[in-house]
């Protein structure tokens, strides 16, 4: 484990940072109008999966989740599962990389090959994950800033351009309540509040006397990273209307795209491409960070740094590799039953609650 | 410069062909002779013998260096005093005399007894008069530095608008005079010590006792005394010596010629540090946010010293990002730019014959030349190479089609920018830092210029400056401490002073190399 | 650890440096297309035009050129699909063909009406270039091909000088309206709901406005004009609205930002001038025994801007009754445009999409046969609410003091 601590507020920022990034995706549009709602009932689901999580963290706050699986499950079992969850955790950062390259690829940069792209945010990550933790964590405030700027004006701008057309929000319930379960419990609540999993890699390192306080910092980071995306899916929705929201990948941009005031502050995709760039390393990079501490630990490997370049290139090629189309890739993420039932429920839910139950009969 | 550096290098070797002998004889003839030799008999170091007493006249000498003492007070109060001695010696053998002549005779301030040689040069050498005295085995030194000094003239490097008009000198004393002058308080402690193995330079520490962190005094106490190296000819030297990471663009010491800066920063419980032989003084630790202030900022109104702060950060972006950005949006963002904009820069650029980047490298590269050129020259010279500078570069470069005026634009905006910022120092590792950024923008457009920016801030978030966080209070984000950061808020409200050096904050640097070069 | 870091940068430098440049496209191997125009040919493929604007000649200010060359340069070709009509027109263009800054389609009178306009637009909203936000016209009695190649005297861009004139026309007439790539999509995949399309026509001889003699002229004979609404039904064009059916419909569908109407005041003809300011309509939708029942309310604020007759403005009374007047004007017009589209049997008016937003569920039954069977039958309440605000800068006009 480094040695390097972070306080609540930065745990706050990167949890909010983390979340944020997917905000344009379009989330739970499965569920049409109510794609708002299917994102806040993921939401109450994700504080729950973070309540799993943080008991288990109350049980053993000083060390990393890699060695309080092989305290609960045994040296053997443990080892293996604290290496699988590694492996999750790799494959979770090639995903994030790939839907990032794919991202900038159809957004900006059509003929660039998406190695260069990938690449790129590699070696950024990579130079600033080596510096630990704590540079990570500052690097978040400073661009937080950054990102509550960038979200202040365009609320303010979309509403001062007239865009927002609540009709487009009716009828509510046009596929009714269990296709917006369904929507909320298969898509919303894995991506993006399932993948907080990967903050228990976390936790250890953060500086708090009382256990409780970080309970509460990470419920509200999760309730207003929630709500800000709920209320994002809401916007888009009702400006550009349920069906051009479900055809487009990111419908963000294109409600960024219609903001047109005074004939000058109008094609404002820089926005997007800020937002898509500020949350894109912030989630690589804690996932990263996340996989690189815990194969310190599992192999205990003095430096971690040392680690974060062969992990950032095994990423880097798995992310060119793990889909041939943009289409197979998303379908994988949010269709996909086989990646839901292999990946997804066993490493976000059933395994944290399982090794709480364990944990929970062995402190007893 | 370069050169001579080499050649005190070369020197360092061979120095001291001979050990200086311990302490010094009792006869004075061989006293003198050996200073003479040491001294290779140079014409400044002068030597008056004379003789002291009445019946016997017992022989002495006073030693000084021509020009770095002030005469009149050798002249007045050692040479005419020791002439005018007549008592009778007696029996008394030179060591009485030499006490009786220090406690009874001479009038001048500072008066020392020296019996090691080393120490004597030192006294010499810094400006002191020596007083040899035949059958003596002891010196004396006598404070009589002085010399040819330039007087007290207004900063030409950090002027305001209002506030003092005092500047520091050369000379140490003068510039902790002037900030003693400024703050009355006796927990404003000096320490001092000499480093460089030939240059001798005395360097002195000033901080506040009980206002400044002691871990923060010890580390800078510690760092000082690593040093190893023969010259400090400025504060540049001790500043790359000490800072917390060399291999970086941002300076992580302030340094400033006024001494109302070093007293606010004092009071803010940093640590000055002062240089003999320059007007520089330096102030650790040092965080980001403060090379955008500036001493004006203190004395106008709190709201237009807000806004004038928030101005200056948006220079800094300028000047860090113009030309990148406007290459990025020209080359990769069409789509970003609006319509009749576009037009005309479209139209423009239908003669240029360069792409974008080379067009912005080219006018980026002759402005650095111009500015360079006009740095060293005369005024009088400097003012005709920035008129053909404006002239060539300005009209003729955008007549020939060689480059578009919007690029001139651009390029102009950034140099004043650059200038703008109150700090040199940062003002540099912006100009240096903005052709990687364009360099960047040209590779990968705005996506170049995040990942930049990414590594820019990251590196910003990792330096410290003796163990404070180089970007505290914004990160990590410490809300009690914004009040005189981008903002300034009203005298009245600073209830507290600033916590931001508290030593929760401080933090062992990361850096164990050593500092100091090898001599 | 020294070799380390000097292998990072360089392989970052590398990176940077060698590798990238892919999307890289200065700006003069771009060719700005201002605007993009769909027509038809006697073979039925379709007819891409390209207006594409050259910088030198709009700018001008520079090389002291500008107003002596054409500010616009116009291609076109044939093709199976738009994206075939690009190809064959990059051929004949030396530069790149860039859709960022076009905000222009204009859809030609036949494709509308012969082939629809439904298989159109995925292109448009597909590619990353092009801007859902660009305004959308039909030509009337004129090819595309003519429309994009008349030159226009204010705006050097004669696409700008469109979108200008529909804005003009859509914020003082009411009669027009603005509409995006965007709007007509949704209008198109939601069956309770039709486009409107602002259509515009060439006054005079097409030839002639291609050449700069034209644009000289203080009165140049040949220009553009906004010229009717375009109705369409299932994606083809079947009627054009004009003057009140127009701002009728656009009353019913809120609309109209601006706009004025004349009255009759003491058995004078159009005497007093009522300047509509603002103005809201909502509407309500019920469905009775699958029969819909939709109620439409408008309420229009505004001031007199002239009058013909004497009478005493002064009194609120008048007042009171010269505002029934102009919602009885109103109104008509509205039940006039209703009328006109129940004939067409095409909703333009969104009154399905209210179903659909009150009776979901209801309305799946109702969708496929709302155009045909529904709507014409469909019960339509009309309330309109009309306030004069103020009168202007005088209270009565001189015309009473000439009668005394």
């Amino acid at each position: 484990m480094e040695k390097a601590q972070i306080n609540l507020y930065q745990l706050f920022v990167l949890l909010v940072l983390f979340e944020l990034s997917t905000i344009l995706a379009p989330l739970g549009i499965a569920a049409k109008q109510a794609a708002w709602l299917s994102i806040l009932i993921g939401m109450i689901g994700g504080l729950v999966l973070f309540l799993v999580y943080y008991r288990l963290y109350c049980y053993y706050p000083d060390v990393m989740p890699t060695e309080y699986m092989q305290i609960l499950l045994g040296r053997f079992l443990g080892s293996v599962l604290a290496f699988l969850y590694i492996l999750y955790f790799l494959y979770l950062a090639a995903r994030v990389l790939r839907n990032f390259g794919e991202m900038l690829l159809i957004l900006a940069y059509p003929v660039t090959p998406l190695f260069i792209l990938n690449a790129g945010l590699v070696v950024v990550t990579v130079y600033t994950v080596r510096k630990g933790i704590e540079v990570l964590a500052r690097t978040g405030e400073l661009f937080a800033i950054v990102i509550f700027f960038l979200a202040a004006s365009s609320l303010l701008l979309i509403v001062l351009t007239g865009l927002i057309k609540v009709t487009n929000l009716q009828p509510m319930m046009e596929v009714g309540m269990g296709k917006i379960l369904e929507t909320a419990f298969s898509e919303t609540l894995m991506i993006p509040f399932g993948e907080l999993i990967v903050f228990t890699m976390i936790f250890p390192y953060v500086n708090v006397n009382h256990s409780k306080k970080l309970r509460k910092a990470g419920l509200m980071a999760i309730g207003f990273s929630g709500i800000v995306l709920a209320f994002t899916m809401a916007i888009n929705i009702s400006v550009m209307g349920v069906s051009i929201v479900s055809r487009s990948p990111f419908p963000l941009l294109s409600t960024i795209r219609s903001i047109e005031i005074a004939g000058f502050l109008e094609r404002l995709d820089v926005y997007f491409m800020m937002v898509l760039i500020i949350g894109g390393f912030f989630k690589f990079s804690i996932i990263l960070y996340g996989a690189a501490t815990g194969t310190a630990d599992l192999f205990k490997i003095k430096e971690t740094s040392r680690l974060i370049y062969p992990l950032g290139f095994i990423v880097l090629m798995f992310s060119l590799a793990m889909a041939s189309s943009y289409p197979e890739h998303t379908y994988k993420i949010l269709h996909s039953d086989a990646v839901l039932f292999t990946t997804s429920i066993p490493f976000l839910v059933v395994i944290p609650i399982m090794l709480l139950v364990i944990a929970f009969f062995k402190n007893r | 410069m370069f050169s001579f550096f080499e050649h005190s290098k070369k020197t360092s070797k061979n120095y001291s062909p001979e050990p200086l002998p311990k302490t010094i004889k009792s006869s004075l003839s061989d006293n003198l002779a050996l200073l003479k030799q040491k001294t290779g008999k140079s014409p400044d170091i002068i030597i008056r013998s004379l003789k002291i007493g009445n019946q016997p006249k017992v022989k002495a000498a006073v030693v000084y260096v021509s020009g770095i003492v002030d005469t009149q007070t050798i002249n007045e109060f050692l040479i005419e005093v020791l002439i005018n001695y007549k008592e009778k010696p007696g029996n008394e053998a030179g060591q009485e005399l030499i006490e009786k002549i220090a406690e009874e005779v001479v009038s001048v301030g500072s008066i020392k007894t020296e019996t090691e040689w080393s120490s004597l040069f030192e006294s010499l050498l810094s400006g002191n008069a020596l007083i040899f005295i035949d059958g003596a085995a002891k010196a004396l030194t006598a404070g009589t530095k002085g010399g040819e000094k330039r007087a007290i003239q207004e900063p030409s490097t950090q002027s305001t608008v209002r506030g003092s008009r005092e500047g520091f000198t050369e000379s140490m004393e003068t510039n902790m005079a002037m900030v003693r002058r400024i703050i009355k308080n006796p927990n404003l402690w000096i320490e001092s010590i000499k480093i460089g193995n030939q240059t001798r330079t005395d360097v002195s520490i000033m901080y506040i006792n009980g206002s400044a962190e002691s871990a923060v005094i010890e580390e800078v106490k510690k760092r000082l005394k690593k040093i190893k190296i023969d010259s400090i000819l400025e504060s540049g030297y001790i500043e790359q010596l000490i800072e917390d990471q060399t291999m970086s663009p941002f300076p992580t010491l302030y340094y400033t010629e006024r001494p109302d800066i070093v007293a606010g920063n004092l009071l803010e419980g940093r640590v000055a540090v002062f240089i003999n032989g320059t007007p520089f003084t330096l102030l650790a630790p040092a965080v980001f946010v403060q090379f955008f202030q500036a001493s004006d900022d203190y004395y106008t109104r709190f709201d237009i010293a807000t806004a004038t702060r928030f101005l200056r950060a948006f220079i800094f972006l300028i000047s860090l990002l113009g030309p990148a950005t406007f290459v990025a949006a020209i080359t990769y963002h069409h789509e970003m730019i609006p319509t009749t904009l576009l037009i005309v820069i479209a139209a423009q650029r239908e003669s240029v014959p360069f792409p974008a980047i080379f067009e912005a490298l080219i006018m980026e590269v002759t402005f650095e030349i111009l500015r360079e050129a006009g740095l060293r020259l005369p005024k009088a010279i400097g003012s005709t190479v920035s008129i053909v500078g404006g002239l060539v570069v300005g009209q003729a470069a955008v007549q020939a089609g060689i480059v578009s005026p919007t690029m001139l634009i651009i390029v102009a905006i950034t140099a004043i920018a650059s200038f703008a910022t109150p700090s040199f120092a940062v003002a540099i590792s912006a100009r240096l830092l903005r052709f990687a950024f364009m360099i960047c923008a040209a590779s990968l457009g705005f996506y170049g210029i995040m990942l930049a920016l990414f590594m820019m801030v990251a590196h910003l978030c990792s330096l410290r400056s003796f163990g404070i966080p180089y970007m505290a209070p914004f990160a990590p984000f410490m809300p009690g401490n914004l009040g005189d950061t981008l903002v300034r808020i009203p005298w009245w409200s600073m209830k507290k002073k600033t916590q931001l050096m508290n030593h929760k904050n401080i933090q062992e640097s990361k850096n164990k190399k050593s500092q100091s070069l090898k001599t | 650890m020294k070799h380390k870091r000097s292998f990072f940068a360089f392989i970052l430098i590398s990176l940077t440096v060698v590798s990238g440049c892919w999307d890289k496209r200065e700006m003069n191997e771009l060719a700005f297309v201002s605007a993009f125009a769909v027509d038809l040919n006697e073979e039925g493929k379709y007819v891409g035009t390209f207006q594409i604007i050259n910088p030198g000649n709009v700018a001008g200010g520079l090389q002291g050129g500008g107003g002596q060359n054409a500010s616009i340069t116009v291609y076109s070709a044939a093709g199976d699909n738009l994206l075939e009509t690009e190809g064959h027109v990059s051929m004949k263009v030396s530069r790149d063909l860039y859709y960022a800054h076009t905000n222009l389609i204009i859809i030609s009178e036949k494709v509308a009406s012969e082939k629809g306009i439904t298989e159109l637009f995925d292109l448009f909203e597909r590619a990353r270039e092009f801007r859902t936000t660009t305004n959308v016209v039909l030509t009337r009695n004129s090819s595309a091909e003519e429309m994009l190649s008349v030159l226009t005297e204010k705006d050097k861009i004669p696409a700008e000088q469109i979108v200008n004139n529909l804005k003009g026309a859509e914020e003082s007439q009411g009669e027009y309206q603005k509409i995006t790539i965007d709007n007509v999509i949704n209008s198109l995949i939601t069956s309770g709901n039709e486009p409107l399309i602002s259509a515009f026509s060439i006054k005079g001889e097409p030839k002639k406005g291609t050449k700069m003699e034209n644009i000289q002229a203080s009165q140049p004979e040949v220009r553009m004009e906004p010229n009717g609404l375009g109705v369409f039904k299932n994606g083809k064009l079947i009627d054009w609205l004009e003057g009140e059916t127009a701002r009728g419909t656009l009353w019913a569908t809120d609309k109209v930002q601006a706009t004025s109407l004349n009255i009759t005041w003491k058995n004078k003809k159009d005497a007093i001038a009522y300047q509509v300011v603002r103005q809201k309509t909502k509407i309500a939708a019920q469905l009775k025994k699958d029969r819909p029942k939709i109620s439409i309310s408008v309420r229009a604020e505004g001031r007199i801007a002239e009058v013909s007759v004497s009478s005493d403005l002064t009194n609120p009374h008048t007042l009171a009754a010269i505002e029934k007047e102009v919602a009885k004007e109103i109104k008509e017009e509205i039940e006039k445009a209703i009328y006109h589209a129940q004939i067409n049997k095409s909703d333009t008016f969104g009154f399905g999409d209210a179903i659909h937003r009150s009776h979901p569920d209801k309305w799946k039954k109702i969708k496929s046969e709302w155009n045909n069977e529904y709507f014409p039958s469909s019960d339509i309440e009309v309330k309109v609410e009309a306030f004069i605000r103020r009168t202007g800068l005088r209270t009565n006009s001189y015309l009473s003091d000439l009668e005394q």
